[in-house]
């Protein structure tokens, strides 16, 4: 048995062939590297786009941080001073959450034409699992930041989330059964959601997550360097054009026309408009519940089936769905794009309906909230 | 007992006050059909759950000065008088002043008929009448909540320097990188030409 046939050789191996030490230079990451020009050349820009949108977060979530205070007593009237009487404040704040539904909302149009190019084939294995772990990470960043005006909707919201959580226990076998509930305490903090909930979601949101993100992102955008663009269709395109300087001018063309359409919306329609006003009370352990307490959009996919059909089942999916992303370069290894881009769309069809008719679904099933 | 009348009559002022504080729901359920929104005591009270309780802007949380405004509110019968009860918030108390207890109080079999009357007022200056805001189910006191598509017509009004600067800015910026890219794209040309030897396909691409 040679050496190179271990399992640490081919781990080495693996390894090299993902990331070429050759490749490691300023001219092969950058100067050389050419993009594809074919029909689907648009999809190659939507991982820019996050990218752009991501920054927009960071930046508009640095400047809340100047007012936001993370307390329970505190935390409702900082933004709703940051909102009404800081300059500039409302247009942050609707900056951070308009861009954070326009990440959410490209990270998956970039994930599912990703997938139907099959961008995830050998040697992007590392690409598309840091891509993977990004996208869980951003719905990570979307569920601690709700909690963080604590009022009606967040805490609500928040609350039925985390009994989510807990209630997977009573589907695991022995010990594990637990787990769910210690994990369920680790992030609440109390035994019910409170200050050190606050607090938990607070350094999660603003610390751990951020981190995390910078991490798995530099991994993700050196594989993606090293790799270049996938060749996203059957027949190799005809034409490419070079990365830098042309790829990035059209993408900074891009990131400003978007820009200059989330600025216009964010300073003309306020992101809580959408919902009734009720839900953005400061929140009141002893007061009633207001109606209307859902997750946010990007949610429905998970609440409304959720609501609607057994949690094991939903979870159980779910779960299969995680895995099969994670898998993805080995259970699609041998498939073709066309089926590729049949299971692509088929996804897509299920996030819009969820998304956009879930709640009448749901009233058509139950009968209304 | 003469020692106590101060204290009782004030309960039963509360308890008279509170079994009439609840005595308008017609508006608030008016308001959700016509809106689709859901809409609390929050619009016009002090308090979210509304005037009966014993927390802040409550009945039962009000000393005698708070008592004496509220009376003072109560009998604001006609339009024009100056009301400010500590269980109602600005809208409530411009509602009161604005048509008088009387008349609201008679409006509440025609609830459809209060909008009308406030449209003359913006009291939070987001652009849509106090009116529209009670039919919309949105909130008369926030200028960050308003029907969306009333706020888009009226903000693209109202920033429309701000937003033709942008646009400016990002034509601008736009026509340099366009003129940018061409500039690159002449100079691969030239490269090529010049049998640099590439085999990049830029020029052509670009």
């Amino acid at each position: 048995m040679s050496p190179e046939d271990t399992s640490i050789g081919r781990a080495v191996r693996f390894l090299s062939d993902r990331f070429p030490v050759d490749k490691l230079s300023f001219a092969a990451l950058v100067g050389k590297k050419e993009v594809p020009v074919h029909k689907m050349s648009w999809a190659y820009y939507l991982g820019g786009l996050v990218l752009f949108f991501f920054g927009i977060q960071l930046t508009t979530g640095l400047l809340l941080l100047f007012y936001y205070q993370p307390s329970v007593s505190d935390a409702h009237a900082s933004v709703d001073y940051l909102t009404h009487d800081v300059a500039g404040g409302a247009l942050i704040r609707n900056l951070h959450a308009w861009s954070c539904s326009a990440m959410i909302l490209t990270l998956l149009v970039h994930l599912l034409t990703t997938f139907a190019m099959k961008g995830f084939a050998k040697p992007r294995e590392v690409t598309w699992l840091s891509g993977v772990a990004l996208l869980i990470i951003t719905f990570a960043f979307g569920f601690t930041g709700y909690l963080l005006p604590w009022h009606q909707i967040a805490v609500n919201a928040t609350k039925i989330g985390l009994q989510s959580i807990e209630q997977v226990g009573q589907y695991l076998p022995g010990a594990l059964a637990t787990l769910p509930t210690r994990l369920r305490e680790a992030i609440q903090g109390e035994p019910s959601v409170g200050q050190a909930t606050l607090s938990r979601f607070f350094a999660i949101h603003v610390v751990v997550l951020p981190l995390f993100t910078m991490a798995v992102l530099g991994l993700h955008l050196l594989s993606v360097q090293i790799h270049g663009m996938s060749q996203g269709v059957d027949r190799p395109a005809d034409k490419t054009e070079r990365f830098f300087p042309f790829f990035v001018l059209k993408d900074l063309s891009l990131w400003g026309v978007v820009f200059f359409i989330l600025a216009t919306i964010a300073l003309c329609v306020p992101f809580e408009s959408f919902f009734s006003f009720p839900l953005f009370e400061p929140y009141d352990p002893l007061g009633s519940t207001p109606d209307g307490i859902k997750p946010e959009w990007y949610f429905y996919f998970v609440y409304y089936p959720l609501e609607m059909l057994p949690f094991w089942l939903v979870n159980l999916v779910m779960a299969g769905a995680v895995f099969v992303l994670a898998a993805a370069p080995r259970i699609f290894r041998g498939t073709g794009r066309q089926t590729l881009r049949t299971l692509a769309a088929g996804a897509a069809a299920y996030l819009i309906v969820m998304t956009l008719f879930g709640h009448r679904i749901y009233a058509m099933v139950k009968g209304g909230h | 007992m003469a020692r106590h009348a101060p204290a009782l009559l004030a309960a039963s002022a509360v308890t008279a006050l509170a079994s009439s504080a609840g005595a308008y729901p017609q508006y608030q359920k008016w308001i959700q059909q016509n809106s689709g929104r859901t809409v609390s005591c929050a619009m016009c009270h002090e308090n979210p759950d509304g005037p009966e309780g014993v927390k802040a802007g409550q009945l039962g949380s009000l000393d005698a000065e708070a008592r004496k405004r509220l009376d003072r509110a109560r009998n604001a019968f006609e339009p024009g008088a100056r009301v400010d009860s500590p269980i109602l918030n600005e809208f409530g108390d411009h509602i009161i002043s604005t048509i008088g207890k009387k008349r609201f109080v008679a409006l509440k079999e025609h609830p459809e008929l209060l909008p009308p009357l406030l449209d003359g007022s913006d009291l939070d200056g987001d652009g849509i009448s106090d009116g529209q805001e009670l039919r919309d189910g949105t909130h008369p006191l926030d200028p960050q909540h308003g029907d969306p598509r009333r706020l888009l017509k009226v903000n693209l009004l109202r920033y429309r320097f701000h937003l033709g600067m942008l646009a400016a800015a990002t034509i601008l910026g736009l026509y340099g990188i366009r003129h940018l890219l061409h500039w690159f794209a002449l100079q691969v040309r030239g490269a090529l030409s010049a049998g640099d030897g590439r085999s990049s396909t830029s020029a052509k691409t670009s």
